[in-house]
C-alpha cells in the first residue's frame, strides 16, 4: 500500500492568488493513497523543505508529490530534500500548478483550481508507480577540444589549460587570432587590439597543456559527453613546421600574388604566406589553389631559397584522431555581404567600403600604413560618411536582428578617422545609437564632442556619383527633410552574420542552429553557454553577435563549465534513460532512426539461451541518452522502457483524471 | 514569324505615337507579328488603383481574360503604367485564387481568369525574348559615337517581387540594348529616380524639379541623349525641358528617345519614318554625334599604393 505525501505551495501570491490552495489540499486528502497533505507559503524555502523531510520520517511516506512551480525550477531542490530524509530522490513527482495553471488561467480562479487538482491527482497516481532510481556514473576523458582560434577560442583554451586540463585547439586558417587580429583599436578604451591579443596568442603556442592544430578542420565527432572521439583533418601546408625557421625567404621570392584576406583584399599576399607578421604559429603555408608549382608543376622557387629545406610539395592532408571529453565551439562570425544594397551602388563605386576594410586601412600594420585612402584614386578622404545598420535591422534586404557591435565600432571609426586625418569630417547616418555597456555611452558622447562628427538620424536611400565625389542622400528625420552629403569615402557598417559553415558544423557535432545559422544555446537565460547536447559549449559570436568583453566572458564561462564537467573521475547523470528489453526487441531499428542524440546502436545477441545463432537488437548508450522518449513512442514491440516515465506511470496518470 | 499579344495603352494612340509606330517597325525587322487584344480597355492607371481595389484589379483583369482568348502566351505592353497595373493584377491573382474569383465576379461576360498569359513590358520582351544577339544581328547602321543615358523610371523594374526583371535600383537591360545598337551607355545614377509622373498636370513644379535633376545628372554623365521606355517619362523630360532650362538657367538640349526609335534607326529605317518631328527638343544635335569617334583618353595612373607583402618581411 502506497503512502503518498502531497505538499502544495502558495508560491507567495503567484499560485495562491489564482488557485484556491486550501481547497486543493482538501481535495487531495480524499485520494486513497494520500496519507499526508499540507500547504505552505514557500515550499522551496528551508522551512518548507523541512516540512517535507519531517513528514517523510513521521508518516513513513513511500512517495512524494510537490505541487508548485515547474520542475525545471526546483525539482533538484526537492529531490535533495528527499535524499536528506533518507528517501530515494526519484520517488518525487512535481505537479506544475504555477506555469501550467495559476499563471495561465489568471482570469478564472475556479477553473485554475480545478486544473491544479487534476495535476495533483495525476502526480499522485504517477508517483505510486515510481521506482527507486540511481544516478548513472560515466567515465570522463579529461581533454577538451576547442574549435576556432579567435579571441573566444583562445580565451577558452587558456582558461581550461590553466586548470591543467589538456586542450586541443583547432583553427581552420594558418594562424590563430581571428577577427580581433584584424582590428586596430578596440572600444571603449581604445586599447590596441594587437597589443592585448598577441601575448595571448603566444601563450597559446607555448602552453604545455595546449595542443595547437592550425590549418585544420573538424571532420567527425563520435561518442557522448566525457567520451568523445574527434577526427581532425590537418590540411597540407607543404611546409615542414619542424624545420622551418620562419625566416621569410620563401614569401619574399614567391612570384605569385593573391588578394590578401587579412587585409580584406586591399593588397596582395604571396602564394606561400603567413597571414600577418604576428601570426601564431609564425610559419608559412602554401596556398595550393594559387601555387603554380602545385597546380602546374612549374616554379619551385620557395624550395630553392629555403635553406633548412622545409618545403615539401608532396605533403598530404593528415587525419588526426583525439579522445576528448568536452567541446567548446568558437567559430566566430562572417561579415555580411552588402551587395543587396543596390541603391548604394555597392560594387559599382570603389569608394564605398565596408567597416572591416576601413579598420584594416586605419590599422598601423594595415595595407595603407594606417592612413585611410580612397580606393579609386589613393587620395586621403576629407568627408567620410558612415552608414550604420547595413544589413542589420532590415527585414527587406538584410537580417532582422541588431548586430550589436556596429554602433560602437562606428563611433570608434570616427575617432580613428579624426586621429589619422585631422582636417576630416565624419557624418554618421544612424537609426538608433545602442551604447549599452560599461563605459559605452560615455565613449559615444565623448567621441561626438571630440571629433565634431555630424550624426544624422535616418536611413540612406541613395548614393550616386558626382564628379569624383559620392553624393549620399538620406533622410534627416529630426528635421523631417531629405539631406545630401558630399562624401569622399563611404563606410558601410555591415552586419555581423553567422559563419557560413556553421550549419554543416552543427550537423557533424549533433547540435542545433537557428534560422540565421547561429548555434543554439540550451536556454537563452539560464544555460547560455551550453548546447542541448551534453558536453558541447558555445563561446563568442558563433552563438550570436557580441563584442570582445562579452565574448571573453562567455569563453571563460565555457572553461568553467568544462572544468566542472571534469572535476571528478566520473560524471553523474540523471537515471532517466531508456533501456531495451531484448526479449521484446524485434530489431526493426526504428528507434535508431528517431533518436536525436545518436544514443542507440545495434547489438547482436544469441537467439535463445545458449544458442550460437545471433540476432540483432537495439542497444542504448546510457551516457548519451537524454531521456527524451522518442524511441519509446516509435517502438512497435513496446520493448523500450524510459526510467521515470514507465508505461505504468503514464497509464496511472491518464486513468486518474 | 513569332506572334505577340499587344496592349498599346491609351498613350500609344496619342502622346507616344512615335513609340507605337517605331515599335511596329522594329518588330517587323525582328519578325514578330503583333496581335491586338480585341476590345481592350483602359488599364485603370492612375485613378482606379488609388480609389477602389475592385476596379483597380477588374480593369486589367478584363484585358487579361480577353488576351487569354488569343493563342499567344505573352502580352507585350508599351506603356510602363499599363504594364505595372497588368503585372500587379496578374501576380496578385495568381498568388491568391480567392481574390481572383472575387474580382472575376465583376468581369463576368468576358470569361473566367485562367492566368495563362504572361505579362511583359516591351523592354523586357526585347531583352528576354528577342535577345541582344538577335538585335545586334539586325543592326545595319550602328550608332557608334552616340552617348546615351538610359532612363527606366520608377515602374519598369519595380517592385522587384512583382516585376521579377532586372535590378530595381540599377537596371542594365536598356543599357545593354543600346550598346548592342552600337551606342555608348553612360554611367547614369539617376536611372530609376522619379520624373514626377502625372504631377505634370496637377503640380508642374514637382516635375520641373524632379525631371530637372534627371536632366542635370544625364548631362553630368556625358550623355547626348536620354533613352526611355515609358511614355510619361518621355513627355515629362521632353515637354518640360524648355521650362526647366528657363528655371535652372542651363541649356540642356538633350533629346528624349524611345529605345525603339534608336533600334529603328540602327536597323536602317529612314529618319522620316521615326517621327522625330513629334519631339519638343530637337534631335539633330544629338544624332550628329553618330559616326564621330572620340580619342581614347589617356590612362589614369594606377591609384592606391598598397604596401606589398615584401615589406612585411622582418
Amino acid at each position: 500500500m502506497a503512502r503518498v505525501g502531497v505538499f502544495v505551495c502558495f508560491c507567495g501570491a503567484n499560485i495562491a492568488d489564482y488557485v484556491d490552495v486550501p481547497q486543493v489540499v482538501e481535495e487531495v486528502r480524499r485520494i486513497r493513497d494520500v496519507k499526508y497533505a499540507v500547504e505552505y507559503k514557500y515550499m522551496c524555502s528551508d522551512p518548507g523543505q523541512g516540512l517535507i523531510r519531517d513528514a517523510i520520517v513521521q508518516n513513513k511516506l513511500t512517495s512524494i508529490v510537490v505541487a508548485a512551480c515547474s520542475p525545471r525550477m526546483h525539482e533538484k531542490t526537492f529531490r535533495k530534500a528527499l535524499s536528506d530524509a533518507g528517501m530515494n530522490p526519484y520517488l518525487l513527482e512535481v505537479a506544475n500548478i504555477r506555469e501550467h495553471s495559476s499563471w495561465v488561467h489568471q482570469k478564472d480562479k475556479k477553473a485554475a483550481t480545478a486544473k491544479a487538482m487534476d495535476l495533483c491527482r495525476m502526480a499522485v497516481a504517477k508517483s505510486i508507480a515510481n521506482e527507486q532510481l540511481h544516478e548513472i556514473s560515466v567515465p570522463v576523458t579529461k581533454r577538451a577540444l576547442v574549435i576556432g582560434g579567435g579571441i573566444a577560442g583562445i580565451q577558452a583554451a587558456l582558461d581550461i589549460a590553466d586548470a591543467r586540463i589538456p586542450v586541443v585547439l583547432v583553427e581552420k586558417s594558418p594562424s590563430i587570432g581571428g577577427k580581433m587580429a584584424q582590428l586596430d583599436e578596440t572600444f571603449p578604451t581604445l586599447d590596441c587590439a594587437q597589443c592585448i591579443l598577441t601575448p595571448k596568442m603566444v601563450d597559446v603556442a607555448s602552453h604545455p597543456y595546449i595542443e595547437l592544430i592550425p590549418y585544420a578542420e573538424v571532420l567527425e565527432l563520435q561518442g557522448f559527453v566525457g567520451n568523445y572521439k574527434v577526427k581532425i583533418k590537418k590540411k597540407a601546408s607543404y611546409v615542414n613546421f619542424k624545420t622551418c625557421t620562419g625566416c621569410g625567404a620563401c614569401w619574399q621570392k614567391c612570384p605569385v600574388k593573391v588578394p590578401n584576406e587579412y587585409n580584406m583584399g586591399i593588397d596582395k599576399r604571396k602564394a606561400i604566406y603567413t597571414p600577418f607578421p604576428q601570426a601564431v604559429p609564425n610559419k608559412p603555408v602554401i596556398d595550393a589553389e594559387h601555387c603554380t608549382m602545385l597546380q602546374k608543376g612549374k616554379c619551385g622557387i620557395c624550395a630553392k631559397v629555403c635553406l633548412p629545406g622545409a618545403i615539401d610539395y608532396q605533403m598530404q592532408d593528415e587525419i588526426i584522431e583525439r579522445e576528448i571529453g568536452a567541446v567548446v565551439v568558437a567559430t566566430g562570425y562572417d561579415m555580411w555581404d552588402p551587395t543587396p544594397y543596390e541603391e548604394y551602388g555597392v560594387g559599382r563605386f570603389k569608394d564605398i567600403i565596408t567597416s572591416l576594410e576601413f579598420e584594416r586601412m586605419v590599422s598601423a600594420n594595415g595595407p595603407t600604413n594606417g592612413i585611410p585612402l580612397r580606393p579609386s584614386d589613393g587620395k586621403v578622404p576629407k568627408n567620410v560618411v558612415f552608414i550604420k545598420c547595413v544589413g542589420s535591422r532590415d527585414e527587406a534586404k538584410g537580417i532582422e536582428y541588431c548586430s550589436k557591435i556596429c554602433c560602437m565600432y562606428t563611433t570608434k571609426h570616427t575617432i580613428l578617422l579624426h586621429h589619422k586625418v585631422h582636417d576630416s569630417h565624419a557624418y554618421v547616418f544612424y537609426m538608433d545609437i545602442r551604447a549599452a555597456g560599461k563605459g559605452y555611452e560615455e565613449f559615444v558622447k565623448k567621441a561626438q564632442v571630440d571629433t565634431g562628427t555630424t550624426y544624422l538620424r535616418g536611413r540612406v536611400s541613395k548614393i550616386y556619383k558626382k564628379g569624383d565625389k559620392l553624393m549620399v542622400r538620406g533622410e534627416d528625420a529630426q528635421i523631417g527633410q531629405v539631406v545630401e552629403v558630399e562624401a569622399d569615402l563611404v563606410v558601410l557598417a555591415t552586419a555581423v552574420s553567422a559563419p557560413k559553415d556553421n550549419p554543416e558544423l552543427a550537423r557533424l557535432l549533433g547540435i542545433s542552429y537557428d534560422k540565421y545559422g547561429y548555434l543554439s544555446e540550451a536556454h537563452p537565460k539560464l544555460r547560455p553557454v551550453e548546447t542541448a547536447k551534453a558536453g558541447i559549449f558555445l563561446a563568442g559570436c558563433t552563438q550570436a553577435p557580441k563584442d570582445i568583453p562579452e565574448t571573453v566572458s562567455q569563453a571563460s564561462a565555457c572553461a568553467a563549465k568544462v572544468c566542472g564537467l571534469f572535476a571528478g573521475d566520473t560524471m553523474k547523470k540523471d537515471p532517466m534513460v531508456s533501456t531495451i528489453n531484448n526479449e521484446y526487441c524485434s530489431g526493426c531499428q526504428n528507434c535508431v532512426t528517431v533518436c536525436p542524440y545518436g544514443a542507440i546502436v545495434t547489438d547482436d545477441v544469441p537467439i535463445g539461451h545458449g544458442s550460437k545463432e545471433l540476432r540483432t537488437v537495439a542497444k542504448i548508450n546510457e551516457g548519451v541518452c537524454q531521456g527524451c522518449g522518442s524511441c519509446v513512442a516509435i517502438c512497435r514491440s513496446m520493448a523500450i522502457n524510459l526510467a521515470g516515465f514507465t508505461d505504468p506511470q503514464i497509464i496511472n496518470e491518464i486513468v486518474s483524471i | 514569324m513569332k506572334k505577340l499579344t499587344y496592349f498599346p495603352g491609351c498613350s500609344a494612340h496619342g502622346t507616344s505615337e512615335e513609340f507605337d509606330s517605331t515599335l511596329k517597325l522594329v518588330l517587323k525587322t525582328l519578325d514578330v507579328e503583333l496581335e491586338d487584344i480585341p476590345d481592350w480597355n483602359c488599364c485603370g492607371a492612375t485613378s482606379a488603383h488609388v480609389m477602389t481595389e475592385n476596379l483597380a484589379y477588374a480593369l486589367p483583369m478584363r484585358n487579361l481574360v480577353l488576351a487569354e482568348k488569343l493563342e499567344n502566351t505573352t502580352m507585350g505592353i508599351a506603356c510602363a503604367s499599363c504594364y505595372q497595373r497588368m503585372k500587379v493584377t496578374k501576380v496578385h491573382m495568381d498568388e491568391n485564387p480567392e481574390l481572383a474569383k472575387r474580382i472575376n465576379t465583376t468581369v463576368v461576360e468576358e470569361g473566367t481568369y485562367q492566368g495563362t498569359v504572361d505579362v511583359k513590358s516591351m523592354l523586357q520582351y526585347a531583352y528576354e525574348d528577342i535577345g541582344l544577339e538577335t538585335i545586334k544581328s539586325k543592326v545595319t547602321k550602328p550608332l557608334t559615337g552616340l552617348k546615351v543615358a538610359c532612363y527606366y523610371g520608377c515602374l519598369l523594374t519595380r517592385p522587384k517581387n512583382i516585376t521579377k526583371f532586372d535590378s530595381p535600383e540599377y537596371p542594365v537591360s536598356m543599357d545593354q540594348i543600346c550598346e548592342a545598337l552600337g551606342a555608348t551607355a553612360t554611367e547614369f545614377d539617376y536611372k530609376t529616380e522619379c520624373c514626377g509622373a502625372s504631377f505634370s498636370i496637377s503640380n508642374t513644379e514637382v516635375v520641373e524639379n524632379l525631371s530637372g535633376q534627371i536632366l542635370a545628372m544625364a548631362k553630368e554623365s556625358g550623355a547626348h541623349a536620354i533613352v526611355v521606355a515609358c511614355p510619361l517619362c518621355q513627355s515629362n523630360l521632353d515637354m518640360r525641358q524648355p521650362d526647366i532650362e528657363k528655371i535652372q538657367g542651363v541649356k540642356y538640349d538633350i533629346p528624349i528617345f524611345y529605345f525603339t526609335q534608336l533600334m529603328a534607326l540602327a536597323f536602317g529605317y529612314p529618319i522620316d519614318q521615326l517621327k522625330f518631328p513629334k519631339h519638343i527638343v530637337p534631335v539633330e544635335g544629338a544624332l550628329a554625334n553618330i559616326g564621330k569617334v572620340e580619342p581614347v583618353p589617356e590612362k589614369v595612373k594606377k591609384p592606391i599604393k598598397a604596401v606589398e607583402a615584401e615589406s612585411e618581411v622582418k
